[in-house]
């Protein structure tokens, strides 16, 4: 089942490099509209508890619905709770926590449409929040409708839909507070057009948030307020991380037709160890501690260190992904900070990965090899 | 004769239950009211309900002999078997329990030990190979042992739920619609019935329980009450077998039970008690928010719990600083709200609320509002009961000790009272009884302490060194109280309870320190067999250890308390010999110890003062010679801890037994240029520590200095600045005027133009030239 979904979701993305969650999972989406039985919220295509179902999988009729989300179940039931009420919501989390993935999830189980987003960046304008005019309309014509640009947000409140806001910190503390009065009020004001835009029923923003990066901007109180938080965890344990790096690395295997295989449970139960213990800065059995590196070493560069691994062993080497293209992929993600992240690494190594004995060997050489 | 009876299967501590029940009462009128309860325990049933009396509260059961066996049955006043009682009384109506009586149950949990202690001694017996390791032991059963956890789980799971509580709270406690609970708890009885699996020491002993209660029953009809104007309060897992078509118990099979004889006694009980009891599902993991929902009940008004529940939440973080809007509290209601209806469920539970508050006003952060949900969850209150109600033999030993010792109105006042008591004989007092007054308090005193009973508590006085002095603090509260019911377990009086406590700690001990405390406490409580137990265990523990810290520290507690002989009326001839034979061990422990890092050398100056502080104080009884002995060696070796042998030559110096030229030579050895800096240094610092008078005074030392200084060209001078640099930082300005002022006579200066100098603040060029020499390696000279 994975498998057809899978290459029915490649082909559904034709030459995109990658498709929006509600082309991938179309097929999934229907299954659950078609046996969905409860009642939806206004403005929903399907009902909270379906929702909840595409995300945690589970069962639509005879389709099963694979997980998106692998966490805790209850952590979506509040976010989905947040969007049921017409409160909007905000996904907390270090990197690689799943935030933007479980924000295009909901947003696409919803409303069929993931892809009113606003991408935060320090230099995002409160026009890119609000609107923004076609000048040379404006100019030539005055301020009109039609010379109105509406921003995602803007198209959100006037469908009754949800919109993004990826990566709000990174935005500069004066643009996040123009979502106050807006989230408040529901309505946005166009002075230009002495006209008010109700929201309507259905609309809400998810957005997220990083803690750890350098470089974000502090939310204020007020804005705090508007929203829901629902802070995601990293993963508690091994077993989940193996199993979420599992799940995303055979998805990036087919959508990016890496000529490679899969890398074995062995490999990565490695890769994923070495990121926890670095991560967690002290060797899982908790007896020795450990530097930790500059980076963050999320889940999600654990998974780019095996898709990376597969793409050098499809192109550069024997098509099977060995120690050495793994080696490769954990230098360039731990060692970011040349002289410090070298030395940290360095140390791991010798201490802890060259007294695991025999099974460890191949990759500490490898390892070593590319550190030296 | 098969008879139908009313059964209304509860859980204990259900707030709904209790609702339901008070109006399942008025609607059937019976003449009698049946409760599953310690069969017993009936005669206590009109102390529950005076006036005066306060849930929560328990009732305790326990067996008078050793093996100590107990059982509480703690009362909210939400529980239905509380409320049963209430409506039984208030209607003048017959109310009994007919559960087993409490020396049956003890009986029982007596079986159930040994069966444990069988299997333990069975599992050890197969791994002989192995190391005996020491099982938890079974958690002190509390009330009815409920069946395996997986049961209660998969109910849960059945319904979609995380948790049983969970399950509970929202399919019982929130449908209030008239006899739902009743029902629902009848059909959740008979599925946990048939699910009920190979558990059979469970299933056999509710089967005994069942068959006792339905032989209550029938002895209740057969008083003449109508079996439709009966109700049976039980559980809900025994609510659908409480009819005639099963057998009940035979008078042969309830002779042929196990019995423990026990005592019984009504005490007050604490919320924090309630929800902190393990070993117990039954819904008390927020007794608080319970009460909360039962009121909610009471007054009609249920839909606004999570409202109330939230905004207390609010208002505990406002207390403590963190602002929470009313706006939030409202979303956070309707958060909840949606996520029980995500559960079809009729109203938020607990777990609702949880989420809703960390996600509202804890900002998606747990632990922000975690103490404040702990505090809503699980409140402050505490029973109460009316005076004379609670009756143990400890808590009548208690009384009667206060009134000899004099200390009644202590207990009848509830504010904080300062006693401070002179342990010296009373010379003018005419009977011993009173020439002893406050030693007798003290004993008390300590004895409540050992236990734990919080009405006196110790204040830390000044004068350290007066040991006929004492000041405390008593103040009566319910907790003591509580505590002091809970220590009859222990022992009958305060005295045997003590007792018994110290045996059980001193099984325990497993260190020298520990076990110089008990002889310490032992002594201060006045139980000199106690005392006597507590050093020969000090003696075996010591007689293995070489741990210098320890045997110093333990030497020096035993001194005290020998010192304490005279005071408190006891011969401290038994401890004499073993502080002799610490002593050896400590002087012997101490140079092979004295090779340590800084760190541990901190700990050790503490330790060998309080060595040198016995050997002063008995220095008849101690081998002085041979402590004297270790210091020098201590004080003349190169490779032990330099601090460490500073400290010595110090202590040899204040005991006169370092003459000047020794110490001069000494000095010189240790800071000639071949030594390295640290050393020196650190041996300086460690001769600083004791008596700076002393060392001021010692020409010899500063005559041997100057020279030194003197003989220094610029490379090793500036090394040795460092040095001394630290060294001297400890010295007050006024020391360190003196020793300007004793080498500047060496260096022939005028001494004020001397001490001028030195007074004044470092330039700043001065300390960045310190600065770079700090950081000067002088491994490269």
């Amino acid at each position: 089942m994975t498998k057809k979904t899978g290459t029915d979701g490649a082909a559904a993305s034709g030459g995109m490099l990658r498709a929006p969650a509600e082309t991938l999972y179309a097929e999934e989406l229907e299954a659950l509209i078609a046996e969905d039985k409860h009642e939806r919220p206004p403005g929903w295509r399907m009902s909270a508890r379906a929702v909840h179902t595409y995300v945690c999988g589970g069962k639509a009729g005879k389709l099963d619905i694979k997980p998106k989300y692998i966490g805790q179940p209850r952590l979506v039931e509040i976010a989905i709770a947040t969007l049921v009420t017409d409160r909007s919501l905000l996904l907390i989390g270090e990197p690689g926590t799943a935030k933007s993935w479980l924000s295009e999830h909901l947003a696409a189980a919803i409303n069929g449409d993931s892809t009113k987003v606003v991408q935060g960046t320090a230099g995002t304008t409160e026009e890119q929040v609000r609107y923004t005019w076609n000048f040379a309309m404006l100019i030539a014509n005055g301020p009109s409708h039609d010379a109105l640009i509406k921003s995602p947000i803007y198209r959100a409140m006037e469908s009754g839909s949800l919109a993004r806001f990826e990566e709000i910190t990174r935005c500069a503390s004066e643009v996040q507070d123009a979502l106050i009065s807006l989230l408040s009020e529901k309505r946005l004001s166009v002075p230009e057009l002495l006209t008010e835009i109700p929201a309507q029923k259905g609309f809400s923003v998810i957005a997220t948030a990083n803690t750890r990066d350098r470089g974000v901007n502090d939310m204020s109180a007020a804005l705090k307020r508007r929203f829901n938080i629902v802070v995601l965890p990293t993963p508690g344990t091994l077993e989940t991380e193996i199993d979420i790096v599992r799940r995303r690395v055979r998805e990036l295997a087919v959508s990016l037709e890496l000529r490679s295989e899969v890398p074995s449970e062995e490999a990565l139960e490695k890769v994923v160890t070495i990121f926890r213990e670095l991560r967690t800065g002290q060797t899982l059995d908790g007896k020795n501690k450990l530097k930790t590196p500059s980076g963050v070493l999320s889940t999600a560069e654990a998974i780019s260190v095996l898709a990376n691994s597969m793409a050098l062993a499809g192109n550069f080497g024997v098509g099977k992904v060995t120690a050495h293209d793994l080696a490769a992929g954990l230098q360039g993600s731990i060692v970011k900070d040349e002289e410090k992240d070298r030395a940290t690494w360095q140390e791991y190594l010798t201490n802890v990965l060259k007294k695991r004995g025999a099974e460890w060997r191949p990759l500490y050489n490898a390892c070593a090899e590319h550190n030296a | 004769v098969s008879w139908r009876v009313n059964v209304f299967g509860v859980r204990h501590l259900s707030p709904m239950g209790g609702w339901q029940l008070r109006q399942y009462l008025d609607a059937i009128r019976p003449t009698a009211v049946l409760i599953e309860g310690l069969n017993d325990a009936g005669a206590l049933i009109p102390d529950m309900v005076r006036a005066a009396t306060r849930p929560p509260i328990a009732i305790l059961a326990y067996t008078d002999a050793l093996p100590v066996r107990t059982l509480v049955y703690p009362l909210a006043v939400y529980c239905p078997e509380y409320q049963a009682i209430r409506w039984a009384t208030d209607h003048k109506t017959t109310v009994e329990f007919i559960d087993l009586s409490s020396e049956h149950f003890l009986g029982l949990i007596d079986a159930e030990y040994e069966l444990a202690e069988r299997a333990r001694a069975e599992a050890i017996a197969k791994s002989k190979d192995a190391e005996p390791v020491d099982k938890p032991a079974i958690e002190e059963t509390a009330a009815v042992p409920e069946p395996r956890r997986s049961l209660y789980q998969r109910i849960a799971e059945q319904a979609g739920e995380t948790d049983y509580d969970t399950y509970w709270e929202r399919h019982f406690e929130h449908n209030a619609s008239v006899e739902s609970y009743r029902l629902a708890a009848h059909e959740l009885g008979s599925s946990l019935r048939d699910m009920e699996e190979d558990s059979p020491r469970w299933r056999a002993e509710n089967l005994v329980r069942e068959a006792f209660m339905r032989r209550r029953v029938e002895e209740t009809i057969a008083a003449g009450h109508h079996p439709e104007k009966i109700v049976v309060v039980v559980g809900a897992f025994h609510a659908p077998v409480m009819n005639g078509d099963h057998a009940s118990m035979t008078d042969d099979e309830l002779a042929s039970l196990r019995k423990r004889s026990s005592k019984l006694t009504l005490m007050p009980y604490s919320y924090y008690k309630l929800s902190s009891q393990s070993g117990y599902g039954a819904g008390n993991r927020a007794p608080a928010y319970f009460e909360l929902l039962w009121h909610a009940l009471d007054r009609g008004a249920f839909a606004d719990l999570p409202a109330s529940y939230l905004s207390l939440v609010a208002r505990h973080l406002r207390e403590h600083g963190i602002p929470r809007s009313t706006a939030e509290v409202i979303d956070g209601v309707r958060l909840a709200r949606t996520l029980s209806a995500l559960k079809d469920g009729l109203a938020p539970t607990l777990t609702d609320l949880h989420d809703a508050a960390t996600t509202l006003l804890g900002q998606g952060e747990r632990i922000t509002v975690v103490e404040a949900l702990a505090r809503v969850d699980v409140g402050t209150a505490i029973g109460e009961l009316p005076k004379g109600v609670s009756q143990t033999s400890i808590q009548e030993d208690f009384d009667r000790e206060l009134a000899r010792l004099k200390l009644e109105k202590y207990k009848t006042s509830s504010t904080k009272q300062e006693l401070t008591l002179d342990l010296r004989e009373n010379r003018l007092a005419k009977t011993i009884e009173t020439a002893f007054l406050d030693l007798a308090r003290s004993s008390f005193f300590h004895r409540l302490r050992v236990l734990e009973i919080g009405f006196a508590r110790p204040v830390a006085t000044r004068e350290q060194s007066t040991n006929w002095k004492e000041r405390w603090e008593l103040q009566w509260t319910p907790e003591s109280e509580i505590a002091l019911v809970e220590a009859v377990l222990l022992g009958e009086t305060v005295e045997l309870a003590t007792a018994y406590k110290f045996n059980a700690y001193l099984e325990k001990c497993a260190s020298i320190a520990d076990a110089a405390v008990m002889v310490r406490d032992a002594c201060q409580c006045g139980m000199m067999d106690a005392m006597e137990q507590a050093r020969r265990h000090l003696q075996t523990l010591a007689a293995t250890s070489s741990d210098f810290n320890a045997i110093a520290h333990a030497a020096w507690q035993l001194g005290l308390v020998a010192r304490y002989g005279d005071v408190r009326k006891f011969d401290p001839a038994p401890l004499l010999p073993l502080v002799e034979e610490l002593f050896v061990q400590g002087s012997l422990a101490l140079f092979p110890s004295a090779s340590c890092d800084a760190e541990a050398a901190r700990g050790m100056l503490v330790a060998i003062d309080e060595l040198n502080r016995t050997a002063l104080e008995f220095h008849d009884l101690v081998d002085e010679p041979l402590w004297l002995h270790e210091l020098r060696r201590l004080s003349d070796a190169d490779d032990r801890n330099p601090l460490l042998s500073g400290y010595a030559c110090a202590m040899l110096l204040e005991r006169g037994a370092m003459a000047n030229d020794e110490l001069a030579r000494e000095v010189s050895r240790r800071i000639s240029p071949g030594a390295p800096a640290d050393l020196g240094a650190g041996w300086f610092e460690g001769l600083a520590q004791r008596n700076r008078y002393a060392l001021l005074a010692r020409q010899a030392l500063w005559e041997q200095l100057a020279a030194y200084i003197a003989s220094l060209d610029d490379d090793q001078f500036k090394r040795a600045l460092v040095f001394l640099r630290r060294a001297f930082g400890g010295f007050s300005a006024y020391e360190k005027r003196h020793i300007a002022e004793n080498l500047g006579q060496f260096w022939g200066l005028n001494a004020d133009l001397a001490a001028e100098q030195i007074e004044q603040a470092l330039t700043e060029q001065e300390e960045s030239t310190l600065q770079d020499l700090n950081e000067f390696n002088f491994d490269d000279l």
